[in-house]
């Protein structure tokens, strides 16, 4: 079968990510999908594609590829510059590429994630039900690797709807600064002080970040006593701290279990931004009730509609 | 009466509950009875995750089906219902393991602290079966138990950037094997050339808690055999 487009230039990370392998943590397989499933969720609606069509995920830097035949494609997530041919390709909205055009993502300003979605997804090795890329243990995608020079992205020919338009306001912002709200982790308790320092404090994201998660320079957080905690379930959005008390907050690829204690959960419909950290970005965490959280998850599932899939946000 | 387990519940975020039991002394009961558990609770209408680790089980409830309450009450029932006796293994699985060399960079290290010989460490860690107390950390890696407790040593003070898959490694009252290529911190004390995952396969996972464990020590020979037979 011919190839959709052809990688001429792969970029920094880019891997085929759908909306992952959600209820399969019991058998130790992360979630992985899109890190910023939002995005990846509008650049499928605007091609009027289902939300769960494999997409391009693109990291820090982008791909350049080029058409081998007729398509349309639309982009979401951080701004890279993209370009067809010569020409600005703009965020949320259906463009149609002829074969032989050339795509080509630069580097991302601000946010560290950028999306390209094709009308009918693209094919990519299933696992789980799901074709996302989970790198650490090579399933999924193309091979289970990133994509490079060369690579052939294959057309899935789904069936699409009419493209949806994205309203500007429903366009998410991406800055260098980012607020998560968060409820209290499990452990909170044992850390007395430091969970209130936590939740007052501003946080810097470390060069140690990837899909699995982000360590956080700022302060240290030491629990007020120490336990040796028997490992315990973790998920995307949980905030760990280490021994030595350096928060590590998880995403996307997070393991399934974990051995540190929780000091934060940060609240479902804040979590599609995590996929947006990059090294050097400021985040705060802040403290949100359970009850509050549950409000914000309902209110963004109806702002956002049939626009993103039932559960992104929860 | 709930069960011989008490436990704790609080909230997991906004959409979840975390049991955690207390007062639990049998690492082994406990670990099968939470695991129990997730299974009663995962599957019902509006669970999204019924997930346990060792000694303690976290369920995620989909908002639009389930009350808090609600999914706090599936789990507490859940709790209240499972027996908390060791049941026998359904599977037992026998890992093949070359021990110490270049396979088990820490096997001297973990003698020193356990003040044993290398063999010793050896013979007491292939001579006892273990039950697999809860999967997870990675696709395929299994928490195994109890280790014996002259065996108790921390993990490495710096966790390894790479692990080779099939690395066998203890840490603390469990053992395990490192399924993938990862980071990690147990101390490495042996390989197994057994594929513990193998995503195209029927059944990817070779664990599932509860099994019965046992390693067979194997020499570098055999090793490779056995690897040259699994390719």
């Amino acid at each position: 079968m011919k190839a959709l487009a052809t990688i001429i230039k792969p970029g920094l990370s880019t891997t085929l990510q759908d909306l992952g392998r959600p209820g399969k943590r019991h058998l130790g397989v992360a979630l992985s999908g899109g890190a910023d499933t939002l995005s990846l969720a509008l650049a499928n609606a605007a091609l009027g594609n289902p939300a769960n069509a494999v997409t391009l995920e693109c990291t820090l830097s982008g791909p350049v590829l080029r058409f081998e035949h007729d398509a349309a494609f639309a982009l979401a997530g951080a701004d890279m510059n993209a370009r067809i041919n010569d020409a600005p390709a703009p965020s949320f909205q259906r463009i149609e590429a002829r074969s032989g055009d050339i795509l080509g993502l630069g580097k991302a300003n601000a946010g560290a994630r950028a999306y390209i979605a094709f009308a009918g997804g693209l094919v990519g090795d299933e696992f789980l039900d799901s074709r996302s890329t989970f790198l650490p243990a090579a399933l999924g995608g193309l091979n289970g690797r990133v994509l490079r020079a060369g690579d052939a992205l294959r057309h899935a020919g789904l069936a699409t709807r009419p493209p949806r338009d994205i309203a500007r306001s429903l366009q998410p912002v991406i800055s260098q600064a980012f607020v998560l709200r968060a409820t209290p982790g499990p452990e909170a308790p044992l850390f007395a002080d430091a969970a209130e320092r936590f939740f007052a404090a501003g946080w810097r994201v470390a060069r140690r970040i990837d899909r699995m998660g982000a360590q956080l320079d700022g302060q240290r957080l030491e629990a007020a006593h120490q336990t040796s905690m028997a490992s315990s379930p973790v998920f995307p959005g949980t905030v760990q701290c280490a021994r030595d008390g350096a928060p590590f907050l998880l995403m996307a690829d997070a393991q399934t279990v974990g051995g540190y204690s929780r000091i934060a959960q940060v609240i479902g419909a804040d979590l599609y931004l995590t996929g947006q950290l990059r090294p050097g970005a400021t985040l705060w965490f802040r403290k949100t009730t359970p009850a509050d959280a549950r409000d914000i998850a309902r209110k963004k599932t109806l702002l956002f509609g049939d626009l993103a899939p039932s559960g992104l946000f929860y | 009466m709930s069960g011989a387990f008490s436990s704790e519940i609080s909230t997991y975020g906004e959409h979840g509950w975390i049991a955690r039991l207390t007062g639990a002394r049998d690492i082994v009961a406990a670990a099968l009875f939470v695991n129990t558990v997730a299974d009663a609770v995962r599957g019902q209408t509006g669970i999204i995750d019924a997930v346990a680790g060792v000694d303690s089980l976290v369920i995620r409830f989909n908002p639009e089906l389930l009350t808090p309450s609600i999914a706090r009450a599936m789990l507490e029932q859940a709790l209240a219902a499972t027996p908390s006796n060791v049941c026998p293994a359904r599977k037992q699985i026998t890992i093949p393991v070359c021990y110490g060399g270049a396979h088990g960079p820490d096997l001297g290290a973990v003698s020193k602290k356990a003040g044993l010989t290398p063999e010793q460490v050896i013979k007491t860690h292939a001579e006892q079966p273990y039950r697999v107390l809860a999967v997870g950390f990675a696709p395929g890696f299994a928490y195994l138990g109890p280790l014996s407790p002259s065996l108790h040593v921390a993990r490495r003070a710096t966790p390894r950037p790479r692990v080779d898959a099939g690395s066998v490694g203890v840490a603390g009252a469990m053992t395990g094997v490192y399924p993938l290529a990862s980071p990690g911190g147990w101390q490495i004390i042996g390989r197994t050339p057994t594929l513990l995952f193998n995503p195209s396969a029927d059944d990817p996972f070779t664990f599932a808690p509860g099994d019965e464990v046992r390693f067979r020590a194997i020499g570098e020979a055999a090793f490779h055999a056995l690897v040259e037979n699994a390719l």
